[in-house]
């Protein structure tokens, strides 16, 4: 963080966030009205037994003038936000803002993998954070978000991508990572089905193995955290479009920009008043920040994924191969999921392309020649915010109260819990947490780029 | 069932029976007939277990998407039996069922099944954690689908481009119309129609609708114009009329993919035909109103004995007079037009037995038909942005706005007689025609370089001037006062989607999700329009308020064998290859490339090339044509270093950066003519620097007269290393090798070995005296032949990669992905002389500036372990003694046969960088050992003596 980010920071916890602190203690616990019913197999029998209804998963409410954050974006970063907000730090009079439903965006479009057998030390201890929260994840909201800690595979072709993974390996298990590089045997005994004969045109020399990397259903964590967060008191507010963030006392026009404050948001619904808003958006991040006047230095991709027809279970672990730009694994439900790179151009348009699915098919066959007569169901495309290093947008912005959890590029959902946690805290302490440090908007001025896109471009 | 007497208009051939096998039991059909339909009329009424609780489930559709007709054939799952037509000595069993289709184990959750609600899953099994992956495992066991073989070979498959004026999606009376009108009108057309034969709804009609089908069937059939595929699907419409067809009886493979760029897409897919929620509805003996026409009039089957038929529409009436012409007696007819309907369906697990009316009364039957209306598959339409929009009076689903190259017929478009859709089809094919003409001559004009079009003025679309089809009034019926099931595929029932509503998710999208509703196979054909009803029933909402989803393509699924297709990834070789491969070279995948890695012995390989003379084929090195008055700015520009000063005959090493400052590239430039220079590249990085170099001459300075060429192909490279190489290359050719004739980084031009256009430069990566050969690439194996020949007493022999390897690391240059990686700005890899920031601009110029006084960039470094008979495996970390805390890693490492001990490049951060500096490693066993950081970058001739002599 650089100088003018600290005053910043001074200037935002004496002014803003101690009100909210202060205004919110009062109200922790007031939320959420009468004590939910856990969910168990008991509740299950006696609700069949008795022929009972479950209550609401999250209330609807009416939308109130004004909260003491607001957060814009229903998926799993807005939600995980707003869930330890509450439950952290008992700041509760929360709202997340979505235009369409909860999970709309990347949270219900991506391919639901975990890992953290990242490259360098940093990108490591964040989602490693990030697995850990995902491991208790059921438990701590009670709901069952079927974590299947399957195991995750990256395949090498090459003895550059085999040099790359070996360096992985290495990094990861100075960090106690489990994680190791695997000969074609053990890939084999792991997953049959992928062809280890070595006279493919990209033979499988070895793979990256990372035990606790799996697959989780991603729908299930976006319904958990706003369950979590409603019972504390957040509310969400689906089909809430946010058309302008209020802003005074900016450098730019209508009091926007680096100088100024926020002081609400224009929605479909009418405004809102909050001394804090968050952008939690994927795929619209630069159009809400730009809202406020903060210009971030990101593009947007559309990423396509596909699904298959079920068939019974024969791919027990995650399987990904960065030359053929192609990652798979196999629901409980049978289904192979697909996802691959995003695509080279920027757009908006959510659009899928045949040449994907042809090309798609080609790299699976390829590694999986076998299943020829599998056949794909639905292809799909989200939209991923691209920043230069790879790496994300988080904390503080030149304006007063105006924060970012963006530019998540490929990999938001693996995030989303530790981001949740690590925001929460910097809106209820007004400092940066060690963790997002790295991940400063400051940093492309300064130069200070994130190394994760090494990972990337070694080894090509 | 049973197979009845001979129908009218019945497509099976009863001349030609053929044998199969269902769960390993001998059966019986005739040629003609789907694997449905052989089936059912030997009597079988049980085809599939649902998913979840695994009730007995039998036909409802019996066409592609019946959603109960799914079977394993031989290794083929998930094969479609409503559709697949019968072959002789098919294997076919039914899929996810145990012990047997007729006892299944599973069914017992049928009894807990008000426990198992949609999403149960979510509320339970959470504790204790540990106990989750057992759980997990059971859940999988509940995966519905067949089971697929991955042992089976790779398959023969193929693809096909086609660039048809007029696509037909859809071979009903609407869409033959179409299309032969289209062609009357001189337009290309294809014809795809997603059943065995065309026809449509007439196919299974009375006498006057197979007459007309015929006669319309004819027409297609013999038409110049018009090419039909039958059993095809218009899968996808992707940007500008990109059309994914999928052919299923490609004679050679399972499915071919055809990639169609039509000017105009006629879509006339017809209408889904739309089950009914009530009690029961997924007991054998239920079937939809097509279906059982389909049964009687294309196969020759009896669906039942005595059947209640509920009707909303004529189709259900036409069923009735079916029914009764082949005998089934027809119990009742509940007319739901004059406001009766069915409540439930009675019997045991595996049949209706009888049928309990919204009047009270029961009447007993085996069959129960129901025609309750349609639902409008849109998915093309959606692809091209469309959002359809409800008609309560019509009850269903209406296109709402397509782009002008779009022209909807059909049931899509509205209702009518046969002779109303045809005459709607035929006014939709000239109006498609006219457009296609149009998008024609748009085309034409836009690439008129080529061929100049006649008239050069803008035509404009011509506008749908076509009478529209009227819409028939229809009751909307889609729950009974009980609740049935609505997504047969997934097992999800009517009341799940009311307590799903109820929990809160209650948008279409979130239901879909939290239920699994419209997920299955047929992805919402069958119940998205109920899935929404449901939804708005229990909301308070119209259907119009709650929306749909979106389709998402394919249309209909397609094998992963039809979309990937062959494989096109090219390897590419040398010319002197197959010399390599008789002579024992072990290969190595490097990039696109296929090259020796080695012929047996490396370390033998470097001993000969430090002794005498090696030869080594480069040709992967890429290459570069540069010519034009403007070359040297433009390397000026992607280079950090300077080229204004390089004389003809000279060759200039360089270093190129992103705009980041990230070293990207590196290699040598020489000079061949005043306005004539080569450029070569790392292997990896040809295609990269290619596009780098265009991206800015074409962007940034189109005013540069540069013209570039890749060569990379065009030459085969040979480098000649060694002390003997003078004497080598020099018996050779006529070109004057001496020192002070042809120095260290020079180019000369000339013949070798006989062959013209030749070129050769000295350089040396290896730190030996060096030339580098560029012979035309047909002469590549002469020229290495006539080496290996006129150098065997000089002790001439083949070096591979791996010995290249060990020598350029034995003299400590660098290699651009392995000694960097996509962080490491140039000031790392010591080459800060070349950083000329006195020039006007260059590639990375403002972020160098600063990386150059950046004293906390890491540093690349020659390091010796001190046991020398320890190898580092590369990317070992190097770390602060006594800590996890990584300082850097080892890059490169090899054991160097000159030296005879271990060396290494690492990366290793400023303070550790000094030489004299002790490393701790860490090896891959955990292992922890010490290295020592070395002076000079080359670990052997640091001055580069034996180069330059």
């Amino acid at each position: 963080m650089v100088s003018g980010m600290a005053t910043f920071r001074a200037a935002l916890s004496s002014a803003s966030l101690g009100s909210v602190r202060s205004s919110l203690g009062a109200r922790v616990g007031s939320g959420g009205a009468d004590k939910p019913p856990r969910y168990s197999a008991a509740g299950l029998f006696i609700k069949g037994a008795r022929r009972e209804e479950w209550p609401r998963v999250w209330r609807e409410v009416d939308l109130a003038r004004s909260y003491d954050a607001i957060i814009i974006g229903g998926g799993v970063h807005g939600l995980a936000t707003a869930y330890y907000l509450a439950t952290n730090h008992g700041i509760t009079n929360v709202a997340v803002l979505d235009k369409a439903y909860l999970g709309s965006g990347g949270s219900g479009r991506n391919t639901a993998i975990v890992r953290s057998n990242y490259l360098t030390p940093e990108g490591v201890a964040f989602y490693d954070r990030s697995l850990t929260l995902y491991n208790s994840m059921s438990t701590d909201l009670n709901l069952n978000v079927m974590f299947s800690e399957r195991g995750h595979m990256t395949l090498a072709h090459t003895d550059g991508a085999l040099r790359t993974m070996n360096w992985r390996a290495e990094v990861n298990k100075l960090q106690n990572i489990d994680s190791s590089v695997i000969d074609p045997a053990e890939v084999k005994k792991l997953a049959p089905s992928l062809d280890v004969s070595g006279d493919t045109r990209y033979p499988i020399l070895g793979a990256l193995y990372h035990p606790p990397g799996g697959t989780i259903r991603h729908d299930a964590v976006v319904w958990g955290y706003a369950r979590g967060a409603d019972h504390r008191g957040v509310q969400m507010h689906q089909r809430t479009e946010v058309f302008d963030i209020l802003c005074e006392g900016g450098d730019g026009p209508d009091g926007k920009g680096p100088g100024g404050r926020v002081t609400g948001v224009r929605t479909n619904r009418g405004d809102i008043s909050a001394p804090i808003v968050v952008n939690c958006t994927a795929g619209w991040a630069t159009t809400i920040s730009d809202m406020a006047g903060v210009r971030l230095p990101i593009t947007t991709h559309p990423l396509q994924a596909a699904v298959t027809e079920p068939v019974k279970v024969f791919l027990p672990t995650v399987v990904v191969s960065g030359s053929l730009h192609v990652y798979v694994s196999q629901t409980d439900r049978g289904e192979l999921v697909f996802g691959a790179s995003v695509d080279p151009y920027a757009t908006y348009s959510m659009k899928g392309s045949l040449e994907f699915t042809e090309e798609l098919a080609g790299h699976v066959l390829e590694l999986m020649p076998g299943i020829g007569r599998m056949r794909l169901l639905r292809q799909w495309a989200g939209l991923c915010d691209m920043t230069p290093d790879y790496s994300p947008v988080m904390g503080f912005t030149p304006v007063d109260g105006f924060l970012c959890d963006v530019g998540w590029g490929t990999y938001g959902f693996k995030a989303g819990p530790v981001s949740g946690e690590q925001m929460a805290e910097a809106i209820a302490t007004g400092r940066t947490p060690k963790l997002i440090e790295p991940f400063a908007l400051s940093r492309f001025a300064a130069g200070d780029l994130v190394g994760e896109k090494g990972a990337a471009a070694v080894g090509h | 069932m049973q197979r009845l007497a001979t129908q009218p208009g019945e497509v099976i051939d009863r001349s030609r029976p053929l044998p199969f096998t269902w769960n390993g039991k001998p059966h019986r059909g005739f040629a003609g007939d789907t694997i449905a339909s052989a089936l059912a009329a030997d009597g079988v009424r049980i085809f599939a277990r649902s998913m979840k609780y695994h009730r007995p489930r039998g036909l409802l559709t019996a066409d592609y998407w019946d959603p109960n007709a799914f079977v394993q054939v031989g290794s083929d799952p998930n094969v479609r039996a409503g559709h697949r037509l019968l072959e002789a000595g098919m294997d076919v069993s039914a899929q996810n069922v145990w012990p047997s289709l007729e006892y299944d184990i599973k069914a017992a959750n049928g009894l807990v099944g008000r426990f198992l609600t949609a999403g149960f899953y979510y509320k339970t099994f959470m504790k204790p954690a540990r106990l989750w992956p057992v759980y997990e495992r059971v859940l999988a066991q509940f995966a519905p689908g067949g089971t697929v073989d991955y042992d089976s070979a790779h398959e023969y498959f193929d693809k096909r481009y086609t660039h048809p004026d007029v696509l037909v999606a859809g071979g009903g009376p609407a869409g033959m119309a179409s299309a032969i009108a289209a062609a009357d009108a001189g337009a290309s057309v294809m014809l795809v129609e997603h059943e065995h034969d065309l026809g449509g709804y007439l196919r299974w009609g009375d006498g006057a609708q197979r007459e007309l089908a015929d006669d319309l069937r004819a027409s297609c059939d013999a038409h110049d114009g018009i090419e039909v595929l039958r059993n095809a699907t218009v899968t996808g419409r992707y940007e500008d009329n990109w059309c994914a067809v999928v052919q299923r009886d490609h004679p050679h493979a399972v499915e071919r993919l055809i990639k169609a760029r039509a000017k105009t897409l006629v879509v006339a897919p017809g209408l889904i035909e739309r089950p009914y929620v009530f009690a029961g509805n997924d007991k054998p003996g239920v079937l939809l109103s097509g279906a059982a026409r389909r049964l009687m009039n294309l196969y020759a089957v009896k669906p039942g004995q005595r059947a209640v038929v509920l009707t909303a529409n004529a189709d259900g009436d036409r069923t009735v007079t079916d029914l009764e012409r082949v005998g089934v007696d027809v119990a009742r007819v509940v007319d739901a037009r004059a406001g009766a309907t069915v409540v439930a369906a009675h019997g045991g697990a595996k049949a209706v037995e009888s049928v309990e009316l919204s009047d009270g009364s029961s009447v007993d039957a085996d069959l129960l038909v129901t025609a309750v209306g349609w639902t409008a598959p849109t998915s093309l339409l959606n692809l091209a942005g469309d959002r359809p929009v409800y008609d309560p009076q019509a009850a269903r689903f209406f296109s709402d706005r397509v782009p002008d190259n779009i022209v909807v017929t059909g049931g899509l478009a509205g209702d009518g007689s046969a002779a109303e859709l045809v005459e709607h089809g035929r006014a939709t094919g000239e109006l498609a025609a006219r457009r296609a003409a149009v998008v024609a001559h748009t085309l034409q004009r836009l690439t008129s370089r080529a061929a100049p079009v006649a008239d050069d003025t803008a035509q404009s679309m011509p506008p749908d001037d076509r009478s529209p089809l009227t819409r028939d009034a229809h009751p909307e019926l889609f729950r009974s006062s009980t609740h049935g099931i609505v997504d047969y595929s997934e097992d999800v029932g009517s009341k799940d989607l009311v307590a799903a509503a109820t929990e809160g998710y209650d948008s279409v999208e979130l239901i879909k999700r939290f239920t699994t509703a419209t997920m299955g196979p047929a992805q919402g054909k069958l119940e998205t329009v109920n899935t929404v009803a449901v939804l708005a029933e229990a909301r308070g909402e119209t259907i119009a308020e709650v929306g749909t989803t979106v389709w998402r393509p394919p249309f209909a699924p397609v094998t992963l064998g039809a979309l990937g297709g062959r494989i096109f990834e090219p390897v590419r070789v040398s010319s002197i290859q197959p010399w390599h491969e008789a002579h024992g070279a072990r290969p190595i995948l490097a990039g696109q490339w296929v090259r020796p890695e080695h012929y047996g012995d490396p370390e033998g390989e470097v001993r000969n090339v430090r002794g005498n003379v090696g030869i080594i084929d480069v040709t992967p090195l890429g290459k570069l044509d540069l010519r034009g008055p403007d070359v040297a700015k433009l390397l000026a520009h992607l280079y950090t270093n300077k080229w204004a000063k390089l004389p003809v005959g000279g060759v200039r090493y360089g270093v190129m950066c992103a705009e980041d400052g990230v070293v990207m590239d590196d290699g040598v430039t020489g000079r061949l003519g005043d306005e004539h220079y080569l450029m070569t590249t790392t292997s990896s990085g040809a295609a990269g620097v290619w596009e780098w170099a265009e991206n800015w001459l074409q962007t940034e300075h189109p005013d540069w007269q540069v013209h570039i060429t890749p060569v990379t192909t065009a030459f085969t490279s040979i480098n000649v290393a060694g002390p003997n190489s003078r004497e080598l290359v020099s018996r050779l050719t006529a070109i004057d090798l001496d020192s002070d004739a042809f120095g260290y980084m020079q180019v000369r031009r000339g013949e070798i070995a006989g062959a013209e256009g030749c070129f050769m430069w000295r350089i040396g990566f290896t730190g030996e005296l060096s030339y580098e050969l560029h012979v035309p690439s047909g002469y590549g194996l002469a020229v290495w032949e006539a080496l290996l020949e006129q150098g065997a007493d000089l002790g001439v022999a083949p070096f591979g990669l791996e010995a290249q390897r060990i020598m350029r690391l034995e003299k400590g240059h660098f290699i651009v992905g392995q000694d960097t990686d996509g962080l490491t700005r140039m000031p790392t890899v010591g080459l800060n002389p070349l950083i000329k920031l006195d020039k006007p601009d260059f590639a990375g110029k403002v972020e160098l500036r600063e990386a150059v006084e950046d004293d906390t960039l890491p540093r690349l470094v020659a390091i010796q372990p001190d046991d020398p008979d320890i190898v580092p495996v590369e990317a070992s970390q190097i770390v602060r003694a006594g800590t996890n805390e990584i300082l850097g890693r080892i890059t490169s490492s090899r054991r160097s046969p000159t030296l005879g001990r271990s060396i290494c490049l690492g990366q290793v951060a400023p303070e550790a960088a000094a030489p004299g500096t002790t490393l701790t490693v860490v090896l891959t066993t955990g292992q922890r050992i010490s290295a020592k950081v070395m002076e000079h970058h080359a670990h052997f001739d640091p001055d580069g003596e034996r180069q330059r002599v």
